[in-house]
């Protein structure tokens, strides 16, 4: 029997592959701006969009409360680590523990307060769980802004101050943070990609699916929905963590409704079907983001906001499934082998599901 | 049977992309060795937005003035300026930082201006939260220099106070000095609420008629804090005590809320009885809205480190500057008046040393500054140990014009205030909150030595 080859697989391999070695030559091949700013927060916000894709994709949740979760690890990370007195953090509890121990405490915590949000909502789909999650992202908002002893409406800032020995000081070290950025957003699609083909991903998949059907085969399914929203929230927390080291400063502004439909336009845009939508979504926004402030177009003039608006309405109209969904079908169309790799989940139900074959 | 495709095949277009990604992001270009880059941060979204014009407006008509610079538009100062030189060395305006009043979009701009622009200086940003981020990245940006536009938050030279960061107006809370005493001697009121603004410049603002009036020995019965960009005020005005309780309340709260929440506690209340009601700087902004507007004539209202109206010949001298570059702009406004002196202080930098950024113009930036509205020592402003400026403070008075209209005429002068209020605030005190500062009773250096001012001329009779 001969091995089918897939072309488009190979061609998204070597595709990857040369993203790769770029992204490692990134501090030498690009300027400082495009590495620390574009690039480290496209990884940072990449993380965080991945967790909400891997709801969507594999869990047909789409959830709104992933910037909350960020924003949550983020502030316990800032309360916990900053100092007080003088020349120090006047906002938060400034608690001044060791930095190892925080990060590993904002995490825990995060993934805690996730699996409670995924337990709550776990028996709510569609527009209810969206419902649900958007108000977990409103309560965090004004949680954070009112209870003002774990900072209020000022930013807590000079958490980047605060790094782990192993990790060592990232303050004038842009570059250092690059890569562990970079790292961890390798190490989120790894095991992303690894989750999905356990007994555990599996099943998940079927819960997307057919959750009737599962349940009858004795799934819990709450059980399920619960604890892959407590994954996404590690990996949210993850995300977090970064960010407030990349921003060195957390406000209630960061997890407000803007930044919640900020991250869910990345992952739009992206595409919600493929977790390397992730990725290409939050460079695609945080690109256009940036350089579109000086733009002046007829009738709209200025205003970015509008412009960033009519680019997300065209590349939704154009191709719902965002810009990997756009490659997707560029592929068919061109009638290749087959349709998409293995690997690719579909947000509508279909009659057979796809299954990755090992 | 199909070849396989061969994946060596598309190593070119991997070549391709990898070249083209380089050429965008060189593209931000690298700065060129003698032009001087200088950023102008501002709001042009939220609360503030009204401010993008008066701010670009304000730091170019000094650019105009004093650096020979041409402007594009005189009735749209966003529109930009061109051939500004200062020391021989051209000066571009790089980008207007685009703020909202919140830290995201503060820190987003900031690095735009500062890295990818390349900016050496910015003059800005406008709001109080805003400045507190900027200064926390000062702290790690050492080389750039950062002279606050007319952001009123405390903590940026006072417990921050990194050594690129320069003020050269009074925060919030000194721009509230002597209202506080005012109230206490003019309207006798003893107890008094206060509803502010959620944030830091709200807290800052909030705490300069809280230290003044509990200084000369008044009582602060309640504080309460509605978010800002808040539109619904009902539930804020109801924590409020009820008219009889107290002798007065205290507005604290901005943009497009102050005459939003005026609204509400008419609704829940009744009608607005000027001498029960006191405001910040805000209040002065009333006279725009036809409705509530003349419901506050009469009430006494913080300054803004501005003398509109004031008539010494330093003042007609810079009403008439702004008036001769751009006209539409309220040259009295602090939004405009904040800038110009920053960009001005920036220029006699730039001509003292030669044009030289980074450590070097941190040096050259002056302890002083020629403010137009500033009476005392000459007419010069001097900046504290921190860079913050001390700074002769004007309250006001809304009263209805001539013409119908309402606008606010100064009634008191205090000389030289300074950020601390005589020690009250320490660089070891916490910021400014919700309940900071405590309601203490204390001697403050302008206590008892606020002049009356009437018809613009600066008195010797002190107000009892």
């Amino acid at each position: 029997m001969k091995l089918r080859v897939d072309p488009k697989g190979a061609v998204e391999r070597t595709i990857g592959v040369a993203g790769l070695v770029l992204l490692v030559l990134g501090p030498v091949i690009f300027n400082d701006y495009w590495v620390n700013t574009i690039l480290t927060q496209m990884f940072i916000f990449g993380i965080a969009a991945a967790s909400l894709i891997f709801l969507s994709a594999y869990g047909a949740m789409t959830s709104l409360a992933q910037t909350a979760l960020m924003g949550i690890a983020g502030y316990l990370l800032g309360n916990m680590v900053t100092q007080g007195g003088a020349g120090g953090e006047s906002k938060g509890l400034t608690l001044g523990w060791d930095p190892t121990l925080a990060i590993v405490l904002a995490l825990v915590i995060t993934t805690a307060i996730g699996v409670t949000f995924g337990a709550i909502a776990a028996r709510s789909f569609g527009i209810y769980f969206l419902m649900l999650t958007l108000t977990y992202g409103v309560i965090a908002n004004y949680f954070f802004g009112q209870v003002t002893q774990f900072g209020g409406f000022s930013p807590i800032a000079g958490v980047d101050q605060y790094t782990p020995g192993f990790v060592g000081e990232i303050v004038g070290h842009p570059d250092k943070l690059y890569y562990i950025a970079f790292g961890a957003a390798l190490a989120v699609y790894v095991a992303i990609r690894y989750l999905i083909r356990t007994p555990f991903g599996l099943s998940l998949q079927g819960v997307r699916d057919d959750p009737a059907r599962m349940s009858s085969l004795g799934y819990n399914v709450p059980l399920h929905r619960a604890l892959a929203f407590g994954f996404a929230s590690l990996v949210a927390a993850l995300s977090g963590v970064l960010f407030v080291w990349w921003q060195g400063q957390i406000a209630p502004g960061n997890i407000g409704l803007a930044a919640t439909i900020e991250l869910l336009v990345m992952a739009v845009i992206g595409g919600l079907a493929r977790i390397e939508g992730a990725w290409v979504g939050a460079l695609a926004f945080i690109v256009i983001n940036n350089y579109v402030r000086d733009v002046e177009l007829p009738l709209i003039g200025g205003s970015f906001n509008t412009i960033i608006g009519l680019i997300f309405l065209v590349i939704v109209i154009v191709s719902p499934d965002g810009l990997m969904g756009l490659w997707d079908r560029l592929w068919r169309s061109l009638g290749r082998h087959g349709g998409g790799t293995p690997e690719t989940a579909s947000v509508t139900r279909q009659a057979a599901p796809e299954v990755s074959t090992p | 049977m199909k070849k396989a495709l061969s994946w060596k095949l598309l190593l070119p277009f991997a070549a391709l992309a990898a070249v083209a990604a380089v050429w965008v992001s060189g593209s931000s270009a690298a700065p060129q060795s003698h032009t001087i880059r200088v950023a102008i941060m501002t709001d042009c979204k939220g609360a503030f937005a009204f401010g993008y014009e008066y701010d670009s407006g304000g730091a170019q008509a000094a650019f105009a003035q004093y650096a020979g610079g041409k402007v594009k538009n005189k009735n749209k100062p966003s529109a930009g300026m061109t051939g500004i030189t200062v020391a021989g060395h051209k000066v571009q305006i790089v980008g207007y930082g685009c703020g909202d009043d919140t830290v995201p979009t503060a820190v987003k701009e900031t690095r735009r201006l500062m890295e990818q622009l390349k900016a050496d200086v910015m003059i800005g940003p406008l709001s109080g939260d805003e400045a507190v981020s900027v200064a926390n990245y000062a702290k790690t940006h050492p080389k750039k220099t950062f002279i606050i536009g007319t952001a009123g938050s405390q903590d940026p030279t006072l417990q921050i106070a990194p050594k690129n960061v320069f003020r050269y107006h009074g925060d919030g809370a000194q721009w509230n000095a002597g209202l506080g005493e005012i109230l206490y001697k003019k309207l006798k009121w003893r107890r008094a609420a206060i509803i502010m603004d959620d944030y830091s410049f709200g807290w800052t603002s909030g705490a300069g008629i809280i230290a003044d009036f509990c200084a000369i020995g008044g009582q602060i019965t309640k504080r309460v804090f509605p978010p800002l960009n808040n539109t619904d005020y009902a539930p804020f005005v109801r924590q409020l005590p009820r008219p009889g309780t107290v002798d007065g309340y205290i507005w604290v709260i901005g943009g497009t809320g102050t005459a939003a929440s005026l609204k509400a506690f008419e609704q829940a209340y009744g009608a607005i009885d000027p001498k029960q009601h006191a405001g910040n700087l805000f209040f002065a902004f009333l006279g725009a809205d036809k409705v509530v507007g003349p419901k506050v004539v009469g009430t006494y209202v913080g300054g803004f480190g501005t003398g509109p109206g004031l008539k010494t010949k330093p003042a007609k001298a810079y009403e008439a500057i702004m008036k001769k570059w751009y006209p539409k702009l309220p040259a009295a406004d602090g939004f405009v008046y904040n800038y110009y002196n920053a960009a001005w202080a920036l220029i006699r930098a730039l001509k003292a040393n030669g044009g030289q950024v980074g450590a070097a113009l941190q040096r050259a930036m002056p302890r002083t500054n020629k403010s137009a509205y500033e009476v005392s020592d000459g007419g010069v402003v001097k900046l504290d140990s921190r860079r913050q400026a001390i700074q002769d403070q004007y309250p006001l008075q809304v009263v209805r014009n001539a013409d119908g209209s309402v606008g606010t005429k100064i009634i008191g002068y205090v000389p030289n205030v300074d950020q601390t209020f005589g020690g009250l605030f320490k660089p070891s005190s916490p910021a400014p909150g919700r309940s900071q500062p405590k309601c203490v009773k204390k001697k403050l250096p302008w206590q008892g030595k606020i002049k009356e001012v009437r018809n613009g001329v600066i008195t010797n009779t002190i107000i009892k």
